[in-house]
């Protein structure tokens, strides 16, 4: 019980907002209307579950929104061209993956401090996909949305995708070793490196792994709308962070799961419908996501003090 | 000695006849038009009436801008109309104070200076050809919502972000005209989209559900218009909520035609263009000085001049009848 009072006290937050909502605004449970919320969060679930990854290997990426933006424009010029969905998905993901490995070079092989080196990249990315583009869109064919499937059973394959790929990550980061080694290396790289994990490879392919997430998460944000916006994604990386650290991962590296980042992420992506429900001015929405991260953070600053104590 | 004479005078005819010949080309008037960037779909559009002025006008009009929205090479355009020696230069400023050196040099060579679209500082122009107004594009905006609605119901708003300066403006023209006129309707809610499409489909998404008696969604920002289409048609509720706002044909052409959305607002960029050059020949003959209260441009007639801006008049309106006219 104690052992996991951060992720339970996430819930509990939820919980008491979801009741609230319940009472004052039942409204917000209509299925339709609520499946589309949730599916636009699906993508964004998908991403935190990488950013949990990389902070519990004790690195941070602040390059995800700017990797996003990229997967998704080359992902809609591929459409647009009349790419197959069979052949743009995976070269979505590809995409992501090697913008992952350049962070991921430079970080594990170079030891460079990685929010230095994913602070470059996101501000490389973000400024030559402006130069590229100008901030013009890219129509793809009706064809794509949805994956070519029916507005609700695509939805439903978008939420399913991503509460799967966290059910099996959340598993693999308990129950495999690879999942272990990234805890390890994140508690400490130098006694991973004696007990035989060689923690330069496992933070390299924690990169590379984010970045295919993130490539995965833009298909399947531009699967839900015919247009690309070159800038889909900016402030991404926040979003996904203050999840994880709200979630409970520690952002010192080596503690937390993928659940508590995924409550984090319910809690903080409910604040902005549920402030539209209440029809309480949208000046609050960043006032409360911001009061939410705030009170993580000092949870965990308390429970460490005690913990040396 | 009678013979040189001669000679002299066919020598002198030849000469005045060649000088006669420079002078005619010469007084045909050199417009120099320099857009953010050039290929940027908004300006080429601009330059289609631009085309059209000089066409009329009989000047010859010059194109030229950086490839990318980039200031520094703005300065160096400049620079070389200058050494060029053009009559008039038109320019879209993208950075206000680092244009405006340059500017100031042109007009110390005698050049016309005037702006368009996006001003320098007032004293590196003679007159700043302005596109829109905050009021005219609240009054727009308010006035097209209430025509699509029948003058009442609810209405909800999606702007770019709740501080940017000119999205607060558009606002409080909106809601100004709202209470002046629109009695019957009523703003129920207003979110943010931070300039992105993605955000303003998830916040109309929420409005629709939060907000069952809705009539119309209204965006100011140019992403929030096509983002919340896609969530009107995804909740099913094309043509029972409709949608209109700020933004571009282009990013809104599907919507338009797939009769979600009804209305997207801003100005005719070719008239922005035509009547630009138009400014900028009569700046150079004279006929426009300082203190005007009116110019002509040509078949669009005649425009108000406030102070040192010149008005574009009253936004425009596309819709599914006109916007295949338009191309960015």
């Amino acid at each position: 019980m104690s052992r996991y009072f951060r992720e339970l006290s996430v819930v509990g937050a939820l919980a008491a907002l979801l009741l609230g909502l319940a009472i004052f605004a039942p409204a917000f449970f209509s299925p339709q209307p609520l499946l589309s919320l949730v599916t636009r969060e699906a993508p964004t679930l998908v991403v935190a579950c990488g950013m949990a990854l990389v902070i519990i290997s004790r690195q941070i990426d602040i390059s995800v929104g700017s990797q996003f933006s990229v997967c998704s424009v080359c992902a809609g010029l591929l459409a647009a061209r009349g790419w197959p969905l069979a052949l743009v998905l995976p070269a979505s993901i590809t995409m992501g993956a090697l913008l992952g490995a350049i962070n991921g070079a430079l970080v594990a092989g170079l030891r460079l401090p990685s929010i230095v080196v994913t602070l470059a990249t996101m501000v490389t990315l973000r400024q030559g996909l402006n130069l590229v583009r100008q901030g013009e869109f890219v129509n793809m064919p009706d064809a794509i949305q949805w994956f070519g499937l029916p507005q609700a059973t695509g939805q439903l394959v978008l939420v399913a995708l991503s509460v799967a790929l966290l059910i099996a990550l959340a598993l693999a980061m308990r129950h495999l070793a690879a999942g272990r080694f990234v805890y390890a290396v994140g508690t400490d790289a130098e006694a991973s490196r004696l007990a035989g994990i060689r923690p330069q490879l496992v933070t390299f392919l924690v990169f590379v792994f984010i970045g295919a997430l993130t490539g995965l998460a833009a298909m399947m944000n531009i699967v839900q709308s015919p247009q690309v916006q070159p800038l889909s994604g900016a402030g991404l990386e926040l979003k996904v962070i203050a999840a994880v650290v709200v979630g409970g991962v520690a952002i010192s590296g080596g503690r937390g799961n993928l659940w508590g980042a995924f409550a984090g992420l319910l809690l903080l992506a409910c604040v902005s419908p549920a402030l539209t429900h209440l029809h309480i001015e949208a000046y609050w929405e960043k006032a409360i996501q911001g009061a939410i991260i705030l009170l993580a953070v000092v949870a965990d600053g308390l429970r460490s003090r005690k913990a040396g104590n | 000695m009678k013979n040189s004479l001669l000679r002299l005078c066919a020598a002198g005819a030849v000469l005045l006849a060649s000088l006669a010949t420079a002078v005619a080309a010469d007084s045909k008037l050199v417009v120099a038009m320099l857009p953010k960037s050039k290929g940027n779909a908004y300006f080429i559009s601009c330059k289609a009436g631009a085309d059209k002025a000089a066409k009329e006008l009989g000047v010859q009009l010059l194109f030229d801008g950086p490839t990318d929205s980039n200031a520094a090479k703005q300065n160096e355009i400049v620079e070389n109309w200058i050494t060029l020696g053009v009559d008039v230069i038109a320019v879209a400023a993208e950075n206000k104070e680092g244009i405006s050196t340059a500017l100031r040099k042109a007009q110390k060579q005698g050049i016309n200076v005037i702006t368009y679209d996006a001003d320098a500082l007032p004293d590196a122009r003679a007159f700043f050809v302005n596109q829109a107004t905050p009021e005219g594009i609240g009054q727009s905006l308010m006035d097209e919502a209430a025509r699509l609605t029948g003058g009442e119901g609810e209405f909800a708003m999606i702007v770019g972000s709740l501080t940017a300066a000119n999205q607060r403006e558009w606002q409080k023209h909106v809601e100004a005209r709202l209470k002046e006129k629109y009695p019957k309707m009523k703003l129920v809610v207003v979110r943010p989209c931070d300039d992105l499409k993605d955000k303003a489909q998830s916040e109309a998404t929420a409005m629709l559900s939060a907000n069952s008696n809705l009539k119309l969604i209204m965006a100011i920002c140019s992403p929030g218009v096509p983002g919340t289409a896609e969530a009107v048609k995804q909740a099913g509720k094309a043509g029972k909520v409709k949608v209109m706002g700020l933004g571009l044909p282009n990013e809104n052409r599907r919507y338009v035609k797939e009769g979600v959305t009804d209305s997207v607002i801003l100005w005719n960029t070719g008239d922005l263009g035509y009547l630009t050059v138009y400014a900028g020949a009569a700046l150079a003959k004279g006929e426009l000085k300082k203190g005007a209260k009116t110019v002509k441009a040509g078949s669009l007639g005649t425009f108000q001049i406030a102070g040192d801006n010149i008005l574009l008049g009253k936004p425009f309106i596309f819709n599914k009848g006109n916007i295949d006219q338009f191309d960015f």
